[in-house]
């Protein structure tokens, strides 16, 4: 520490240290349910308001969970014939569909060798609990192809636990390569417009290249198509929290 | 369209009504309109004055108003008469109440036989020579002529249908919008007659309207939201049986 002119020099404190809250930094991960945005349309967004704030009402009384296509989800809802008045089911959801208060969602299970697929309203009073026994995502927004895939695929335990997950950490995304019961099949999933990533396609080069005639790469360059949403997804999420934190 | 579940799980499709800037234009009595009862003229949505000549624009400023896009006339008893001028709200009505709804349909322009009338046309195949979505015969030899009203291919919709009997199950007074059961005629966001129901069993669920309208400015403090009896509302706990 040689100064070269002798005279003391100005104290310096040391820089302060920089403290990162590695809590508060995770938890900037936002998810706003799909049904919030509205889709593209001449209808008066007024009609929309007029949605969210039931749809905000009830989730205020009833917690609606986050959840992906591909996670598995146990439902219970009340049934006037059943004997304990209500009815559990456990599924994968395969599809998720509708918006506003009309939001669907479909959960698959095969229970007894039968597959069994039932499509609940998200915002139907009939519903008790939702709860979510595994968060993950898959490579596709839609699993119907699981209808033509081994059953395997498809059961999962009725009396399943759930899985325990910690709060900031990303959604994990399941890249299962599914197999699939030998065609035909109810669609035909190795076409490009249904653009299905999470089937292992067994089926040999020549039906794999002819499936390609039907493809239509003009289609992601079609600008009349693109809605953008993330300006409408920014306010609609500030809306939505506000509300809910009230 | 919106679903709106009861208290029992069941499930309705409800349309959403707005009633924006509707306001009284004028009373026409019943010996000048001729009918068997007086008429109000009602107007409804503001629209830009420029558009329209001087002459159009009488019967709204004799009423103090902006013009308007529609103008209708309801029948009226001599003890519901309203003074020009005065707003009506959707508090006008009350959930529980029946209402007709009259809008013009939409228009699908020129068509044939089978989408207007609902003919059946003919076979794709078996010989059939250019003759598919045809009307066939038109009339029969003995009557030697063609009827009036003979259903032919022509121009559909754009005309003013009703749908009798929906239930309203809500009314938003601070957006001034009816929840009516089920669909309406017309587009979306085209313009609508809402009346009091004229079929003989929805007279009893129609007492007690807010008679002759609802009044912004009187005593009566309406919450923001009526519901129906019956409809769940979202501040319930889920249903149980």
């Amino acid at each position: 520490r040689a100064s070269g002119d002798g005279k003391p020099e100005k104290f310096q404190p040391p820089p302060k240290p920089v403290i990162i809250d590695k809590q508060k930094q995770r938890a900037e991960r936002r998810f706003l349910s799909p049904e919030f945005i509205p889709p593209r349309g001449r209808t008066d967004p007024l009609k929309y308001y007029m949605e969210r704030k039931d749809m905000i009402q009830r989730r205020k009384v009833f917690n609606i969970p986050e959840f992906y296509v591909g996670s598995v989800l146990a439902v219970t809802t009340a049934d006037p014939y059943a004997n304990n008045k209500t009815n559990r089911f456990v599924g994968i959801c395969i599809q998720r569909g509708g918006k506003g208060l009309g939001a669907t969602f479909v959960l698959r299970n095969v229970i007894e060798d039968q597959g069994v697929e039932i499509c609940y309203e998200l915002y139907s009073p009939r519903i008790q609990a939702i709860e979510v026994l595994k968060l993950e995502k898959r490579l596709d927004d839609n699993l119907m192809y699981l209808r033509d895939a081994l059953p395997e695929y498809s059961t999962f335990d009725v009396n399943m636990k759930p899985v325990s997950r910690l709060d900031h950490e990303e959604v994990p995304v399941n890249k299962l390569q599914v197999r699939m019961k030998p065609k035909p099949w109810s669609k035909r999933w190795e076409r490009p417009k249904f653009n299905i990533k999470g089937i292992k396609f067994e089926l040999p080069e020549s039906k794999m290249k002819e499936a390609q005639k039907w493809s239509q790469p003009w289609l992601e360059f079609d600008m009349l198509r693109e809605y953008d949403t993330s300006k409408i997804e920014e306010k609609i999420w500030k809306e939505v929290n506000e509300e809910l934190k009230k | 369209m919106m679903p709106i579940w009861t208290k029992s799980g069941e499930k309705h499709a409800v349309t959403l009504l707005k009633v924006q800037d509707c306001h009284v234009l004028r009373y026409v009595s019943k010996e000048e309109s001729g009918g068997r009862t007086a008429k109000l003229l009602v107007g409804g949505k503001n629209v830009s004055p420029f558009y329209k000549p001087e002459s159009a624009h009488q019967i709204f400023k004799e009423a103090g108003v902006p013009r308007k896009q529609k103008v209708t006339t309801f029948d009226v008893t001599d003890d519901a008469i309203i003074k020009p001028g005065t707003p009506l709200y959707a508090a006008h009505f009350r959930p529980g109440q029946f209402v007709d709804v009259t809008a013009k349909t939409i228009g699908k322009g020129f068509q044939g036989v089978m989408k207007r009338w609902g003919f059946k046309g003919q076979p794709a195949s078996h010989g059939q020579t250019k003759t598919h979505r045809r009307p066939g015969a038109i009339s029969t030899n003995k009557a030697s002529k063609v009827y009036r009203g003979k259903k032919m291919p022509g121009k559909m919709g754009n005309v003013y249908r009703t749908t009798f009997g929906l239930k309203v199950w809500r009314i938003n007074t601070k957006h001034d919008i009816i929840y009516v059961n089920g669909c309406v005629p017309g587009h979306t966001n085209c313009l609508v007659k809402v009346r009091d129901s004229k079929l003989p069993t929805c007279k009893k669920h129609n007492k007690n309207p807010p008679f002759p309208t609802f009044f912004a400015d009187g005593d009566e403090k309406l919450p923001e939201d009526l519901f129906d009896e019956e409809i769940f509302q979202f501040t319930d706990p889920s249903v149980t049986y």
